[in-house]
């Protein structure tokens, strides 16, 4: 019998901690990325990565982190699974210190903590303000470890392009593409791992990374997988308006004693501070974001009139700041051109992070056999918001249960694919083929694919952010419905066979479409306002009728079938999430 | 070559540039510095230098074969360097590139010097003094060539006593590599000074 | 209205790896804190250029824009340097892009980096960990080593250091400044220092250390600040104390 092979789809801290959990246990990986593993979108998380390892004498447990976690998110996610993220929360931390990340210290040499939004404890553990950096940075070398000795393959450079299913819709491999010279190629794999990250390009400009298109996601998707909680999407409270990207202004700003102000009647006002007593300006994401909309939106107090607040840290030592803070404030320096150590930062809300994604298994298994999911694109872990430096964790946390997962699924296969007809591989292959030579022959129309992507993202950033009304979501639907034909009038500018990246994106865009229908249909269809999804039509959280997760099927009209699933929490009883008191 | 011995060849290089070369280097301009107290003195400095026993053994052992050695090698490192002086017109850049084209110039220059007054020597038995440096010179263009060829093994010599004590590990701050380079440069002043005053006594 | 402010950029072209190069010049509108990486974007939402030729798309790597994942490194005016972080007030006009001509080129300013990747393979850049399992805590370490530590971490193989670097071409094997700053980094680390002699003799190997010519532009070009030149001088302090170890055979090779 051939030896059994894991394929893993995505190299940020998910794909790379799948990648070696399934390498210890023996098992051979190819690992692919569209670029190389080290410049994946983990690299942008900067404050922190949570865990309860309680060294600050507060009483700190697993517990209440979870209690956090799950009143954080509204109540929308399993509990189970989260019970257990947070369980294994400080033996991670603990292992990725080992790994040599650069994690802060005290003088005794210990790991350091800070605080975070949503909760009352010092447990986020954090390198400078580039923690995401550095988490990846280990475990990119650690599997660099695992290449050299043969036990994983990296395809750096190469585009999923779907999974290949057998006649039972099992899956036994995937699709992929080299990215430079454009060969299609068949992958058999007795299992595959989705880490393939977020969606934020979804909405134009974000703070996330060129390559989350949440294309790869959006294709298992349209092979059949569900898709759950779509409309989740957390909008980051604080983030540096730009040409190009909206850049995060981690939410460590406010960790460390950053606060947030505008002025209303010639006076500095501490909006957050004075509303939430207890949380200050670490209240939880999804609150932030309101309280600083409302304030430039409705109140039209933002500064200079401009659609902006301000986050200062000028009153802090500016030693200690470039110690804890290093990262972020050099990002403000060199794309703003102000210095944060005197004068505040102008921020505003951007969309950020996506709790929905790939509908999983307490295995991390999606609804398709064999095909797995981890980190931000599966939905397990954070509910209707997640918390600040939780998706570090439940990212690597994801890879840990995934990895182990899909080789105890392949141990159970009586069948390996070596061992399959070549049928179905050809066939995958013929079929893409086909595809692609659709796309790069589109150059008959008039539509610019970058200028379609760009009117996309201000329609799904107007309608399906922060303040959701039904009209509007509504109107978005049937715009995306006229996107979708718009595609088709695409003209590519460039037929080259070779590094077409006009083509590559034009596809992605395809993709973009179908889970903008998804985040909309599921935004529209829920009628109450939990967690980031707000209805001012209907401001209160309904658990009778929703608190329930949103499920989407896919159909070929690109407008899904939704159903509704129980949440389990048979753990935590679900009680009114609200940050204006004190603890929780 | 063999394989990965690269870093001991290179090693080996940077040793050698210092002892014996360099140090013979100084030795010999402090011989020629002789001339500026006249004919005689020279003279007397040269032959005495000339009585040494072993002068064979001693010459093919402390100077060709390790001088060979550094020039061989170096303009193979020369010739493995891109210069982007446009890019980057710091003064390190300026004398890693003045380095190498100094060590290029002074392979052809000390051949010719070597050829001038120890080979011709030999084949035509002439004798090496005053007279010889002082024929030679009288050519200005030859003049000319032995001052850009001092200046050349002067600034070679002190930029390498840089780079020998960046390679070797001893100096590693900032701070010392900059002490360093005023170290090195003013006895690169100092050194030039006695070159090219040597080379004038004999005009 | 006012005239629109434009901003003239010439890009050099390459199609493929084996075809011939060419100039093209854009006129993009002028944004205020724009930078090269929305130049480009302007440039691909309508490619046609200064004279009026219909074009194909600049193909340039990118992704996080924010100099964090190190790809989006060109030459710009004459510089290394990452393009997202490039802001265009401050850059002199006309523009001129062009790919780092040190790596293999794939496609305009698309560069081919993995033999940065390969040398990290070579010199061994990882902590050796006996595995995932929960082994309890790591090492303890003095918050003001972490500091200066963290300081190295922070490469991201961008590639910028052997673009500046005279001895980083196609003529030599020079692995270049950035993964002999990862050495320095790991055999500081009190897990990884228990092999570093075998990193050490892996950067003592050809293409190694020995290589550096010190003519210190990398410490210049490098975007993130490391300290490139004084950790090859460490390193070569390091070397040298591991070559008379070898040689004079010390019977333990790790301290």
């Amino acid at each position: 019998m051939a030896k059994s092979k894991l394929l893993v789809v995505g190299g940020g801290l998910a794909g790379l901690m799948t990648t070696m959990k399934a390498a210890e246990m023996g098992t051979e990986v190819e690992l692919f990325s569209l670029v190389p593993v080290k410049r994946s979108h983990s690299v942008c998380a900067q404050g922190g990565m949570n865990g309860a390892v309680n060294t600050k004498g507060e009483g700190d447990s697993p517990w209440i982190h979870f209690d956090d976690t799950v009143y954080g998110g509204d109540f929308l996610a399993n509990q189970p699974p989260v019970k257990a993220m947070c369980e294994a929360a400080p033996g991670i931390i603990h292992l990725l210190d080992r790994m040599g990340v650069m994690f802060n210290r005290t003088p005794e040499g210990l790991l350091d903590f800070r605080r975070f939004g949503g909760t009352m404890h010092h447990r986020t553990a954090f390198a400078g303000a580039t923690t995401g950096q550095q988490l990846l940075y280990a475990l990119d070398e650690q599997v660099r470890k695992w290449e050299v000795e043969g036990l994983v393959t990296k395809f750096e450079g190469w585009e999923f392009l779907g999974l290949i299913l057998d006649e039972q819709g099992v899956c036994k491999g995937i699709k992929a593409q080299d990215l430079a010279t454009h060969e299609i190629r068949a992958f058999r794999g007795d299992a595959v791992v989705m880490a393939t990250g977020g969606p934020g390009i979804i909405f134009g400009k974000s703070t996330n990374s060129m390559i989350n298109t949440g294309s790869a996601a959006s294709i298992v998707y349209q092979q059949g997988a569900k898709y759950a909680n779509g409309e989740m999407i957390q909008i980051h409270p604080t983030a540096i308006p730009g040409d190009d990207k909206l850049r995060l202004m981690s939410e460590s700003a406010r960790g460390e004693g950053g606060r947030i102000w505008t002025y209303k009647d010639g006076k500095p006002w501490y909006f957050l501070e004075e509303k939430y007593p207890a949380y200050g300006n670490l209240v939880p994401r999804d609150v932030a974001t309101r309280e600083i909309f409302d304030v430039c939106i409705n109140q039209k107090l933002g500064i200079n009139g401009e659609n902006v607040v301000y986050l200062d840290l000028s009153h802090k030592d500016p030693h200690e700041l470039d110690i804890k803070l290093g990262g972020i404030i050099e990002i403000y320096q060199k794309f703003v051109g102000d210095d944060p150590h005197k004068v505040p930062m102008k921020i505003f809300p951007a969309v950020h992070y996506s709790m929905g994604g790939l509908y999983v298994d307490y295995d991390q298994h999606t609804t398709i056999p064999g095909c797995f999911a981890a980190g931000e694109c599966d939905y397990s872990q954070h509910g209707g918001n997640r918390l600040g430096a939780n998706s570090l964790l439940s990212a690597i946390y994801g890879g840990t249960v995934a990895g182990p997962n899909a080789v105890n699924y392949i141990k159970g296969l009586d069948k390996h694919v070596e061992d399959l007809p070549s049928k179905i591989y050809d066939d995958a292959v013929r079929e893409e083929q086909a595809k692609w030579n659709e796309v790069i022959s589109m150059d008959k129309g008039n539509e610019n694919a970058y200028l379609l992507h760009k009117e996309l993202g201000e329609l799904m950033t107007n309608n399906v952010t922060v303040v959701r009304y039904n009209k509007q979501l509504q109107e978005t639907l049937e715009k995306l419905a006229e996107f979708k034909e718009r595609w088709n009038n695409i003209n590519v500018n460039d037929t080259a066979k070779w590094s077409n990246q006009g083509i590559q994106f034009t596809r992605q865009l395809r993709n973009m479409l179908a889970l903008a229908n998804v985040i909309t249909k599921g935004a529209l269809l829920r009628d109450e306002s939990r967690g980031a999804h707000y209805k001012p039509e209907f401001p209160e959280r309904d658990d009778e009728n929703f608190l329930k997760t949103t499920i989407a099927e896919f159909t070929p009209s690109f407008d899904p079938i939704i159903t509704y699933e129980e949440v389990d929490c048979s753990m935590i009883k679900p009680r009114k999430r609200d940050y204006t008191g004190g603890a929780h | 070559m063999a394989k990965e011995k690269e870093f001991y060849w290179r090693r080996l290089h940077s040793l050698l540039g210092l002892i014996p070369v360099g140090l013979f280097l100084v030795f010999h301009l402090l011989v020629n510095f002789q001339a500026t107290k006249g004919v005689e003195a020279f003279n007397e400095a040269a032959g005495l230098v000339e009585k040494m026993p072993f002068l064979l053994v001693l010459e093919w052992v402390v100077i060709y074969i390790p001088l060979m050695f550094h020039a061989f090698y170096g303009v193979y490192i020369a010739f493995t360097a891109k210069s982007n002086l446009k890019r980057f017109g710091t003064t390190r850049n300026w004398f890693f590139m003045l380095q190498r084209l100094s060590g290029i110039f002074l392979v052809i220059f000390i051949a010719w010097h070597i050829w001038q007054t120890r080979l011709q020597k030999t084949l035509a038995d002439a004798e090496v003094n005053y007279d010889m440096m002082a024929d030679i010179v009288s050519n200005p263009a030859m003049l000319a060539f032995y001052i850009v060829g001092i200046i050349a093994a002067t600034f070679h010599l002190s930029n390498g006593i840089w780079s020998f004590l960046v390679s070797w590990g001893i100096t590693q701050s900032k701070q010392s590599q900059k002490v360093a380079t005023w170290v090195t440069m003013i006895f690169f002043v100092l050194l030039s000074v006695v070159g090219v005053m040597a080379i004038l006594a004999f005009v | 209205m006012a005239e629109q402010k434009t901003i003239t950029v010439k890009v050099k072209r390459q199609d493929s790896p084996e075809a011939s190069t060419r100039w093209e010049e854009f006129e993009v509108p002028y944004r205020p804190n724009m930078n090269v990486i929305s130049v480009l974007m302007k440039i691909r939402e309508n490619p046609v250029t200064t004279s009026g030729k219909k074009t194909t798309p600049v193909a340039w790597d990118m992704n996080c824009l924010e100099e964090v994942c190190g790809a989006c490194s060109m030459v710009i005016n004459g510089r290394p340097r990452q393009s997202c972080s490039a802001l265009v007030d401050q850059l002199q006009q006309p523009l001129t892009i062009e790919p780092m001509s040190t790596f293999p080129i794939i496609r305009d300013l698309q560069v081919d980096r993995s033999r940065m990747f390969d040398s990290l393979k070579k010199v061994k850049a990882w902590v050796p960990i006996d595995g995932t399992y929960d082994l309890g805590e790591g090492p303890r370490l003095p918050e003001r080593k972490r500091e200066w530590a963290y300081e190295l971490s922070k490469c991201m193989t961008c590639g910028v250091c052997l673009e500046s670097c005279p001895n980083v071409n196609s003529g030599s094997s020079f692995m270049g400044p950035a993964p002999l700053s990862q050495v320095r980094l790991f055999n500081t680390h009190p897990t990884g220092a228990m092999v570093k002699d075998e990193r050490l003799n892996a950067i003592m190997g050809d293409g190694g250390l020995a290589n550096c010519g010190n003519s210190q532009n990398c410490v210049q070009a490098c975007p993130k600040g490391i300290p490139l030149t004084t950790s090859i001088a460490s390193l070569n302090r390091a070397a040298t104390v591991q070559m008379f170890k070898n040689f004079f055979g010390s019977d333990h090779m790790v301290d």
